[in-house]
């Protein structure tokens, strides 16, 4: 437990009313703040009406493209002004049973299209005052600045192609992409549904841990939730690690499972052939092991900025002197992701899109202004109120889908994705665990480490002379465990040991898994506290002590 | 689960109202909608249905004018020269409880937007969610259409802006669908002309697909939006380009749905909406230069123009034959066919008209939808469906006429009337009177066939009444044919017994033709004798040219016949017996 959810949890121990007015304390430094991460929040009797009824006690801003019933969801779109749910979103209403209440909804790019939450209908997201404000990172800015702010300890956000991992990165916090299918997309908005993840920022990794039990579930209101099924055989191929192909352990095995779709860990008795199957012992699978880091030759771009460079070599130097073994490898597809990214998100974005068209909820249709007879239906509409890169994603979109671009857009894209799967399923350690008559691979590596971003967060000044494609750039070292659904955190770590931190120093370190193993990464990172910022100082003098 | 609720309160949000002039309105199930500011609506499918009618009446009597003139004998003199070309698209709504990707009920409800899910209105957030019990009537229509069934399809969208369309797209199987390479045979029982013989047309493919919502205009500027029929599951079927008449093309969809009837793939016809065609049609010289266009794998086409929403067989054949003879005319007057498509309206029953051509074209941007799982269908579940499939109507009519002994057209007569449930009833009353030990029902099957088709026929057409199983009980029916046959009633009493009967008389058959002493009892000699001659002492003028012998002696014991079976009682007399005891007496 982190010391946030500690002291709700003590709080709740001691009464009602003490709950209560937790919570209505942390709602009056959300008004307060009145800051521009937020777009709407409960009122403040509302959080006195004793709803906190959880184990532990918090309160949670939710990125405005989660559908909530109380509390207006517009994506940070003109478009979708006054709309309300009449469901709530899975992941609203998880929170809501473990006793977290939702107290805002966050600002963000519209419809999750930026890097910096800039592209908002609602106003820009900064990370500091004035002409010295540096980009918050985006796409889900405002869910990070809560964090970062202090509002809240946790937030929610969602990351398509690094919405969460960058903004995380930018604003010096956690911010945890899980597998694509753990955590229910149900009343989520879609931008890119094959792409799109439900994330969570955290100030504190045990807090990230914690809102990620609560919310990796299965659920059969999403049809792409990973199915209970499915998340046993993900559990029963993570027993896998470390095995050579064909190994057995051979004994009758009773193995503890964490049962998929349960928040309880279920005991799960195995029969004598599958844990032969299986082929290992509990012991085996409990030991701590030292982990095999790669490091991909494809990410150490020209670009990148040297105070990245500088953390990432630290980085990678703590993980060595932590006793794991640091490889190089190649993940040769690099490149091409990103434009593979940017041609499918925007097709898929273009198709979820034609559904705003005024008539059925968000901001009404103008009567005075009808499209021509016989001419388009909605574009009027669509063109007066979706923001600008909306519209130059849903132009992309409908170009790369046409029927003449097809082939050579949208076909291509998706063999580039194969392709980046491909990469990464050929240098882990496991095997991916969906894919069948796949192996181990004894030489492979459990962890990918690189650079969130290439460079700290810019200042809003600077983003603002950037060209949109310059922008798109941001995403390059994000987009490919996107585009192969693979589960990724960003880690706040300590560029420069030498200078004190400022804000405008915020480097994230960005950790990548193997499809499904989210529970082992988030240990990991746990289990090399030299990722915090003390601990790492510590790390590193230790390091350096032992290489005098 | 049906989520009123959320609907009204959807209501209050999105500007949807109630139209109290609307609700007054039979012709459509709408009186909930959505305030739309009409603009590229299309004319036919949302004008009152009144109007349409009347149009279409006073269309039909210009038509019939302009028909006399002599036309028709110069265009059938130029269709020696031309080959017709059509292939055609048939939407059926699939006969399920619920709809294609939400758990909204699929009934018919005349409550505007009460059976939805948010998924139905494509709200925000709001997932598709796979019934799999639609697969049931879609692979029985698919296998009954002779089709291989893939084991993995998968669901795509096509994109387009239009207000039935909630979500800006329609997901359907474009690039993978559930069923391929399926056949249908027409014979001339299906209403093709003799010189067509029997036509085996390819189906290319069967597709699982969702409905769009009901439109209804309101005014000028408003058109009313019921979603309830948004999401409901279609499938469609695409023939071949195979069909070379009109009535091939009508016959082609008929015979469609009646197989989807036969295996409980679909509940409404077209005569109902639940069916609707698209056809495409081209035409070529027989013996010019082949053209240069293929469609679906068939090369030498000419340019094809595709006509949409067709809602009945009449107007498919008519819509053909209008497009065909346009088609004749531009290219005989040499231009040449743009590909476009084109609209056909009750109103204007001569001719198609242009709605966009090539250039106005929709992109559909066919995109396979990310938020659904490929679907795989188990070969033991096909196999099931395969064996427990019910009888298509070729099946039936083999059985009718090989087994019950029905001619060809009463077979055909009995399959196509009332939706089947006439043929249900004409089995009921052959296997009552069928004894069990007996398999043979030729010995029933063309009387019965007689009394349901064409007494019973006659009744129903006379007092304009609408056929209902109920009408008279199949136990009724079978005593009273069986009486008829044991020769207890005869003809005219059978008939007078089948009219009390359709009136509404429940009780049996053998109380009612005592009560109303119709059931015979033949007369004695004794009283044919006595009856004969008490006509004899009537009429001795005719008696003499009878025993005479004379050239009118035929004619003059027939009318002394007339005469005895006048004075008698009909219901005992047989008119042969009769004869019998006059010729004794006067010819002995």
């Amino acid at each position: 437990m982190s010391p946030a959810f500690r002291a709700g949890g003590a709080k709740i121990r001691n009464g009602i009313k003490q709950r209560t007015s937790l919570v209505a304390e942390e709602y009056r430094r959300l008004r307060l703040t009145k800051h521009r991460a937020v777009l709407s929040h409960i009122a403040e009797q509302e959080t006195s009406t004793g709803r906190i009824r959880g184990p532990f006690q918090n309160v949670i801003p939710l990125k405005d493209n989660f559908v909530t019933t109380d509390l207006p969801t517009t994506c940070a779109s003109y478009i979708l002004q006054g709309f309300k749910g009449s469901d709530k979103s899975t992941v609203a209403q998880l929170l809501e049973d473990f006793g977290i209440t939702v107290v805002a909804k966050t600002n963000m790019d519209e419809f999750g299209m930026g890097s910096h939450s800039l592209n908002s209908a609602f106003g820009e997201v900064q990370n500091g005052p004035g002409t010295h404000a540096q980009s918050a990172g985006g796409s889900s800015g405002g869910s990070a600045m809560a964090v970062a702010d202090n509002m809240a300890s946790i937030a929610i956000g969602s990351d398509t192609g690094g919405s969460v991992r960058l903004p995380a990165a930018y604003t010096g916090i956690f911010g945890f992409k899980p597998s694509y299918g753990r955590i229910s997309r149900n009343g989520l908005v879609p931008y890119a549904n094959s792409l799109d993840t439900v994330g969570i920022f955290a100030r504190s990794l045990a807090d990230v841990a914690s809102l990620y039990k609560i919310l990796n579930k299965h659920d059969p209101a999403d049809p792409t939730c990973l199915t209970t099924d499915s998340r046993l055989r993900i559990e029963l191929a993570a027993l896998r690690r470390g095995l050579a192909p064909g190994e057995t352990a051979g004994d009758n095995l009773h193995i503890r499972v964490v049962a998929a779709g349960d928040t309880s860990e279920q005991e799960t008795d195995l029969t004598a052939t599958e844990a032969e199957h299986i082929g290992l012992s509990k012991a085996r699978y409990n030991q701590p092991r030292r982990m095999r880091i790669g490091v991909p030759d494809e990410y150490n771009i020209e670009e990148m900025h040297p105070l990245v460079r500088n953390a990432w070599t630290l980085y990678l130097s703590a993980l060595a002197a932590n006793g794991n073994q640091v490889v190089p490898i190649s993940l040769p597809t690099t490149k091409q992701a990103l434009a593979a990214y940017y041609v499918l998100a925007p097709a898929e974005a273009s198709s979820n899109l034609a559904k705003y068209d005024g008539v059925r909820y968000g901001i009404p249709r103008s009567q005075q202004a009808p499209d021509n007879h016989n001419g388009p239906l909605y574009s009027h509409h669509r063109g007066e109120f979706f923001g600008d890169e909306v519209k130059r994603r849903i132009l992309l979109g409908t170009f790369t889908l046409s029927a003449g671009a097809m082939d050579n857009y949208f076909i291509q894209a998706q063999k580039v994705r194969r392709l980046v799967q491909h990469d990464f399923n050929s240098v882990f350690r496991l095997a991916h665990p969906l894919m069948d008559a796949s192996q181990n691979n004894p030489s492979g590596v459990d962890f990918i480490v690189v650079p969130t971003s290439p460079t700290p967060p810019p200042l809003i000044s600077e983003v603002k002379r950037q060209s949109s494609l310059d922008s798109y750039v941001n995403d390059v070292f994000t987009v490919p465990a996107s585009l192969a659904g693979l589960p990724a955190i960003s880690v706040p770590v300590i560029p420069d040991d030498d200078m004190p931190h400022t804000p405008e120093k915020n480097v994230g370190m960005q950790i990548i898994g193997q499809y499904g193993d989210d529970r082992k990464l988030l240990q990991f990172v746990k289990a090399n506290p030299e990722m915090q910022m003390n601990e790492l100082m510590d790390g590193l003098r230790t390091w350096k002590k032992s290489r005098m | 689960m049906l989520r009123r609720w959320y609907c009204h309160r959807f209501v209050s949000t999105a500007r949807l109202y109630t139209s109290s002039l609307c609700a007054q309105r039979k012709c459509f199930s709408t009186s909930t909608h959505c305030r739309f500011h009409a603009t590229a609506v299309d004319e036919a499918e949302v004008a009152p249905l009144r109007k349409q009618l009347k149009d279409a009446a006073r269309a039909s009597r210009h038509q019939q004018v302009s028909d006399t003139n002599g036309k028709d004998q110069l265009r059938r003199e130029r269709l020696k020269d031309w080959e017709l070309t059509v292939g055609i698209e048939i939407h059926a709504q699939l006969n399920t409880s619920s709809k294609l990707f939400s758990r909204a009920s699929a009934d018919w409800t005349d409550v505007p937007n009460a059976a939805l899910w948010p998924f139905d209105m494509a709200v925000p957030g709001s997932q598709p969610l796979f019934q799999p019990p639609v697969l049931i009537p879609a692979l029985r229509a698919a296998i009954a259409l002779d089709c291989d069934i893939r084991p993995r399809s998968k669901f795509d969208r096509k994109h387009y802006f239009y207000h039935d369309q909630p979500a800006g797209y329609q997901i359907t199987q474009y690039y993978e669908p559930f069923a391929v390479n399926g056949r249908v045979t027409l014979t001339q029982q299906d209403g093709l002309a003799p010189e067509e013989g029997t036509l085996h047309i390819g189906i290319k493919q069967v597709q699982l697909e969702q409905d769009t919502a009901r439109t209804q205009q309101h005014d000028e500027e408003t058109s009313l939006i019921d979603f309830n029929r948004s999401g409901h599951a279609l499938v469609e079927i695409i023939s071949l380009p195979q069909l070379h008449s009109p009535q091939a093309a009508a016959a082609y969809v008929r015979k469609v749905q009646s197989i989807l009837y036969a295996v409980d793939a679909a509940t409404t016809g077209m005569e109902l909406g639940g069916l609707r065609a698209d056809v495409n049609v081209s035409v070529r010289r027989f013996d010019g230069a082949t053209g240069n266009h293929s469609y679906s794998g068939v090369t030498g086409l000419g340019q094809r123009t595709e006509i949409k929403n067709l809602s009945s067989f009449k107007s498919v054949e008519d819509a053909v034959c209008a497009e065909r003879d346009r088609q004749i005319d531009i290219l005989e007057a040499g231009g040449k066919i743009e590909g476009e498509t084109r609209g056909w309206s009750l109103s204007n029953p001569g001719a198609t008209r242009r709605l966009r051509g090539k250039e106005g074209e929709v992109d559909y941007r066919y995109m396979p939808d990310p938020d659904i799982l490929p679907l795989h269908i188990d070969n033991d579940l096909v196999a099931h469906f395969r064996s427990t499939l019910p009888p298509v109507p070729d099946q039936l009519l083999d059985m009718l006429r090989l087994s019950y002994g029905l001619t060809a057209d009463d077979a055909g007569a009995l399959l196509n009337l009332d939706n089947g449930t006439r043929l249900l009833y004409y089995q009921d009353v052959v296997s009552r009177l069928t004894p069990s030990s007996n398999n043979n029902k030729t010995a029933f099957g063309v009387h019965v066939g007689n009394w349901i088709l064409h007494e019973l026929g006659a009744l129903l057409t006379t007092t304009e009444t609408e056929w209902h199983p109920d009408l008279i009980h199949a136990q009724q029916m079978s005593d009273l044919i069986s009486l008829q046959l044991k020769g207890q009633l005869t003809g005219p009493s059978a008939k007078k017994l089948l009219r009390i009967l359709f009136a509404g008389e429940k009780e049996p058959v053998s109380v009612i033709a005592e009560r109303e002493n119709l059931l015979f009892q033949s007369m004695n000699d004794q009283e044919y004798v006595e009856l004969a001659n008490r006509v004899i002492q009537d009429h001795p003028k005719e008696v003499e040219i009878v025993q005479k012998n004379s050239k009118q002696a035929q004619g003059k014991l027939k009318f002394l016949l007339g005469q005895m079976m006048r004075h008698g009682d009909r219901n005992r007399m047989e008119a042969q017996r009769a004869e019998k005891t006059l010729r004794s007496i006067l010819m002995p």
